[in-house]
């Protein structure tokens, strides 16, 4: 007994606690305990999961989804870098981005949805576009952060050993920024699924936030909390991606 | 390297006034001097990292026959030690294979050998101050300028990095100028000391010059006749500089000393 206590097995500890919550609620479910409406059995998610795999029905959706959050999702990070950059080493146009980064920052970016959908009309366009400003303040901030706080003896003993301004973003300035996306890399994959998500949800024709907005129309809490499982797999299969790449990069921390 | 008549002060601060110490080729010299006195100051001035408010820097050679070396060593984390020590090579041109290839002899010269692939984080302080000792020795500078370089060390990792960046610099005729808290250390390593006043508006207060014969071992340079009544005298000289009766001028508020 004692030995399963010990941290090592924490996994298996979780996965059968998971799987005693499951077991109780397919039972409380069969008792008829909960309505199936407003909590349908494991069983039935699980059904409703396969059998938008088995029709093919779900890539499309899945396809659209994707689409929207990676690309908002590298337009963010580039464009957070690109203005972090600038920001922190013009005076003149950090005067102009640090406001606007901030409002931005201060508001639920999520309410910008309707407005997008009315600039952008329903397709791609408008779900990149959320998950674009959800991402980019973000990374925008982190990048401002890291190279205004630059480590000074760095930057000095670049300067002493005679390195010049190349030298400086490229042993500096680069590896700093790069070290600080990286650590909030999983931070920004979760805003631009969000975006994409929520984008769907608030007018679309495609994508799994659609089908989430279908499935709450015909109130089919199956389909929905499958869906939400969907997006939860998929996120967690993206964030161990972006591990591995922080892993790699980041040999020297 | 000559440094004359340097005043300097921190947003009306004054710091130094018409502070003067020369460094002859080949020569080690150490700065001392109360804490907060302006040495530091005194070597940024001279490195052309700080801007005197008055007097001139007269360095005698071009700036690349310059190393430095800082107290908080400042490694590149995400370069390993090879990549470290090879980029002010790599500033000056030098091929990228090349470079590595004479960053790993440097790392031999100070005891690194199998360390080339290491981040700084996975080397210990004394390995790190290594690192970026052979980063500037890499360049082949003929005059150094260091500023408590050692001040991290624990004394037995200290003396042995000190025993053999003495044996480099005596080898290579390398020109020294160190700021030290450790009048020991000053004088066994020392062909001249300056002692800075107490400040603020600090200035050299006095110049000892010392004929210990070299090549010098730290150790046995403690044994030459004339080491204990110079320590002696550098001591009460810093001692009456810190208590405000020394050459120097005349001190206010709170006194700290910088003798370990
Ligand atoms: N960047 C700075 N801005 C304002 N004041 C400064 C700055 N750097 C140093 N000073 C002040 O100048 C004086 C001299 O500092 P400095 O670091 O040169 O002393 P130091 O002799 O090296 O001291 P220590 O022995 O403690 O290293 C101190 O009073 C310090 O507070
Ligand atoms: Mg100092």
């Amino acid at each position: 007994m004692r030995t399963l206590l010990h941290p090592r097995y924490a996994l298996l500890r979780q996965l059968a606690t998971l799987g005693i919550v499951i077991a109780f609620w397919e039972y409380a479910g069969t008792l008829g305990w909960l309505n199936p409406l407003y909590m349908p059995r494991p069983s039935a998610i699980g059904i409703a999961l396969r059998d938008l795999f088995l029709d093919g029905r779900i890539w499309p959706h899945m396809q659209a989804t994707f689409t929207a959050a990676l690309g908002g999702l590298l337009l963010g990070v580039l464009a957070g870098i690109v203005l972090g950059i600038v920001a922190a080493l013009v005076c003149l146009l950090s005067e102009l981005i640090e406001p606007i980064m901030l409002v931005l920052n201060a508001i639920p970016r999520v309410i910008l949805a309707p407005l997008f959908i009315i600039w952008f009309g329903i397709g791609l366009g408008s779900k990149i576009a959320l998950s674009f400003v959800l991402v980019a303040v973000v990374i925008f901030f982190n990048v401002f952060g890291a190279v205004k706080n630059v480590d000074r003896r760095l930057v000095e003993r670049i300067v002493t050993l005679g390195g010049g301004r190349w030298s400086l973003l490229r042993q500096v300035y680069l590896p700093s920024i790069t070290a600080s996306v990286l650590q909030n890399l999983k931070v920004a994959i979760g805003f631009a699924f969000t975006g994409a998500v929520v984008g769907e949800f608030v007018g679309a024709s495609r994508g799994l936030g659609y089908l989430i907005s279908f499935a709450q129309s015909t109130y089919n809490a199956a389909l929905m909390i499958a869906l939400v499982l969907l997006i939860l797999v998929v996120v967690l299969v993206i964030f161990a991606l972006a591990n591995q790449a922080e892993k790699r990069l980041m040999q020297w921390r | 390297m000559r440094v004359s008549n340097v005043s300097l002060s921190y947003g009306g601060e004054p710091v130094l006034e018409g502070a003067s110490l020369k460094v002859g080729s080949g020569q080690f010299v150490s700065l001392v001097g109360p804490s907060g006195s302006g040495k530091s100051s005194l070597l940024r001035v001279a490195m052309g990292l700080q801007k005197p408010f008055a007097g001139s820097v007269d360095l005698e050679l071009p700036k690349s026959d310059i190393g430095i070396l800082f107290q908080d060593d400042a490694l590149l984390p995400w370069r390993t030690a090879r990549q470290n020590v090879s980029l002010g090579l790599r500033f000056r041109g030098m091929a990228k294979q090349q470079a590595l290839q004479k960053a790993d002899e440097w790392l031999a010269k100070l005891g690194l050998e199998g360390f080339e692939d290491r981040y700084p984080r996975h080397l210990s302080g004394g390995q790190r101050k290594r690192v970026a000792l052979a980063q500037v020795l890499a360049l082949e500078p003929k005059l150094l300028l260091m500023d408590e370089p050692f001040a991290s060390l624990d004394a037995i990792v200290r003396t042995k990095v000190i025993q053999d960046v003495v044996q480099l610099v005596e080898r290579e005729k390398i020109a020294v100028l160190l700021v030290t808290h450790d009048l020991e250390e000053a004088i066994s390593l020392s062909d001249v000391v300056y002692l800075l006043s107490q400040g603020p508006r600090a200035r050299i207060s006095n110049e000892y010059k010392i004929s210990i014969p070299r090549p010098r071992d730290l150790v046995r340079a403690r044994l030459h006749p004339s080491y204990a009544p110079l320590l002696e005298k550098l001591w009460n000289d810093l001692s009456d500089e810190v208590q405000g009766n020394g050459n120097g001028h005349v001190a206010k508020g709170p006194i700290y000393m910088a003798a370990e």
